[in-house]
């Protein structure tokens, strides 16, 4: 109803507008009456609620164009650097924009105000969850000396790490939902109010927040190996979904920039805030990743160290490869005892608790890891053969034996006879 | 002897000339006219600025002209239009006249006053009417103009 109100005062101060035109002897008149029934068509067209109200401005932009496309060329040279058609075709691709979202609210109501409501309570669970790693990073601390306390306490809180990690995409998810997904097709209100929403919801801080506390983690944490392929995942897939992110608050934000100051203009304060969080984010995130690789490899490194076996000091999947190999080569020419590398070190260790965090994608992949399990084999194999031959030459020579006693022994019965 | 006079006096015909050239270049068709009026305030200080044309005039002699006072014109709204030739016409309300102005360095030298309305003008405007600039108050009357006279009046 309150609508409606407004489009009918917008038709009458439209008319009344219209009507000073038609009697008005003043070129600025002119100018300044079309400049303002745009404005008020244009502020009616951003504040309507309804596609009913949308319908009754329409015909108001129409009427404007129709009253004023006489005096187009006048208006042309008045309006300069802005043209008639321009000011009628913004406010038509204005009305466009506008009706489509009216239109998605109106029939998406419901869901729209349930994802609102969703928005509020996971930020509500994500900053519950800020307060429970606080206290869990303070337990960590105090449990240092207990090892079995520590094991639960870092189980706590990678729970709550990776409950706050899905609960911030969660609502980014919420926040995008209620939109069309192609960013492409998105109207720029649609985007200026997304960019709105990620604002207040603080989104970038957020996670920043999470790629921040993952890395404490490492740094005063512990893992085994077993929780490493987990650490690895959260890891690859946090930085696959802010890429994402980043692409689609870099599209809103440009866009409602875009919208208020007009386009084509250098970099505005929002977005510079925008790429400064970004900045951090990525900084964050850096940190993070080589943190990750170094506390993996050098735990890693470690399994051969403790154990006496001397191999390449390696750093990344590529370079611990070749450290295997190179290490296999060696013992297989020198003709060492590679008993405690193969049973203790790989088979104990390596292929028990580390196989799953080595078969990543990211660290030295599934393919590499069987060839390399099948190269370290060979030590194994080897040994087998050498005593198989052993024992078949061990079989061969009491074989030889035994016939050369009996068989004599034979031979040298039959004179008696 | 003769001939270094000789000389002397075809260099001085030629440097007359280059700087005769020089002096005589000037540029045809160009059109100064405005397609609307601007509606400037006086200021405080008895100036009106546009911000499209950037010009800035102090009026207070305009002032002084009109109404003889000085500060008659402050907070007033003057419409200032300029015609193809680049002739400046400033009025405004109360105003008796239109001033037509010729622009100078730094200045503006006053061409001709045209009497448009013995009682002052109620709600002037300027209108760009090629020749002319046409000259309406309200929905009263218009009339068009020279650079110096009325050519043409209509009442309603």
């Amino acid at each position: 109803m309150r609508q409606l109100t407004i489009a009918l005062a917008l038709f009458f101060t439209y008319t009344f507008l219209q009507g000073n035109m038609i009697a008005q002897e003043s070129d600025y008149d002119v100018k300044v009456n079309f400049e303002s029934a745009c404005k008020a068509i244009k502020d009616s067209i951003d504040g309507a609620k309804t596609t009913a109200a949308l319908d009754a401005l329409k015909s108001g932009v129409d009427s404007l164009e129709t009253e004023y496309a006489p005096r187009e060329k006048f208006l042309d040279k008045a309006l300069y650097p802005e043209t008639f058609a321009g000011k009628i075709t913004n406010l038509k691709n204005l009305f466009q924009l506008t009706y489509e979202r009216v239109y998605l609210i109106q029939n998406q109501g419901i869901t729209i105000e349930e994802l609102e409501g969703r928005i509020i309570l996971l930020s509500a669970r994500i900053d519950t969850l800020s307060s429970e790693r606080n206290r869990l990073f303070a337990e960590l601390e105090e449990n240092k000396s207990s090892v079995g306390k520590m094991r639960e306490t870092i189980r706590k809180l990678t729970a709550t790490l990776l409950a706050k990690d899905r609960l911030i995409f969660a609502l980014v998810d919420s926040i995008f939902l209620p939109y069309d997904k192609n960013l492409n097709q998105m109207g720029d209100i649609q985007k200026e109010a997304i960019a709105a929403k990620l604002l207040r919801s603080n989104v970038a801080a957020r996670v920043y927040d999470i790629a921040a506390d993952n890395l404490k983690f490492l740094q005063t944490t512990t893992l085994q190996p077993k929780d490493y392929a987990g650490m690895i995942d959260q890891h690859v897939q946090f930085t696959a979904k802010w890429s994402g992110l980043r692409e689609k608050i870099n599209a809103v934000s440009y866009a409602s920039e875009a919208e208020k100051t007009g386009k084509g203009k250098g970099k505005t304060g929002q977005q510079v805030a925008a790429a400064a969080a970004q900045t951090h984010v990525d900084s964050v995130l850096m940190d993070w990743d080589s943190k990750l690789a170094s506390v993996f490899w050098g735990a890693l490194n470690k399994e051969f160290t403790d154990k006496g076996v001397k191999v390449l000091p390696f750093t990344d999947g590529r370079s611990f490869s070749v450290s295997i190999r190179t290490y296999v080569d060696s013992a297989k020419a020198k003709g060492e005892n590679t008993k405690t590398f193969v049973d203790e070190v790989w088979k104990g260790r390596i292929d028990k608790e580390w196989r799953d965090a080595l078969s990543k994608e990211s660290m030295l992949g599934k393919t590499e890891y069987a060839a390399l399990d099948k190269y370290v084999s060979t030590l194994s194999e080897e040994k087998l053969d050498a005593k198989l031959f052993m024992y078949i030459g061990i079989v061969l020579v009491l074989v030889l034996l035994a016939w050369w006693i009996f068989g004599r022994k034979a031979k040298t019965a039959a004179p008696t006879k | 002897m003769r001939t270094p006079k000789i000389q002397r006096a075809f260099l001085l015909l030629l440097a007359s000339c280059t700087f005769n050239s020089c002096a005589s270049l000037s540029l045809q068709w160009v059109d100064y006219a405005w397609p609307v009026e601007s509606v400037l305030k006086v200021g405080e200080h008895n100036t009106m600025e546009d911000g499209r044309y950037a010009v800035s005039i102090r009026v207070t002699n305009l002032a002084l002209e009109e109404f003889q006072d000085s500060t008659a014109l402050v907070g007033a709204s003057l419409r200032l239009i300029r015609n193809e030739e680049g002739f400046y016409f400033v009025t405004g309300p109360k105003f008796k006249n239109v001033y037509v102005f010729t622009p100078g360095p730094s200045e503006l030298n006053m061409k001709s006053k045209i009497p448009v309305a013995e009682a002052g003008l109620k709600s002037p405007a300027l209108n760009q009417r090629r020749p002319y600039v046409e000259v309406v108050d309200g929905r009263a009357w218009k009339k068009l103009l020279t650079n110096d006279t009325i050519v043409d009046e209509e009442k309603k």
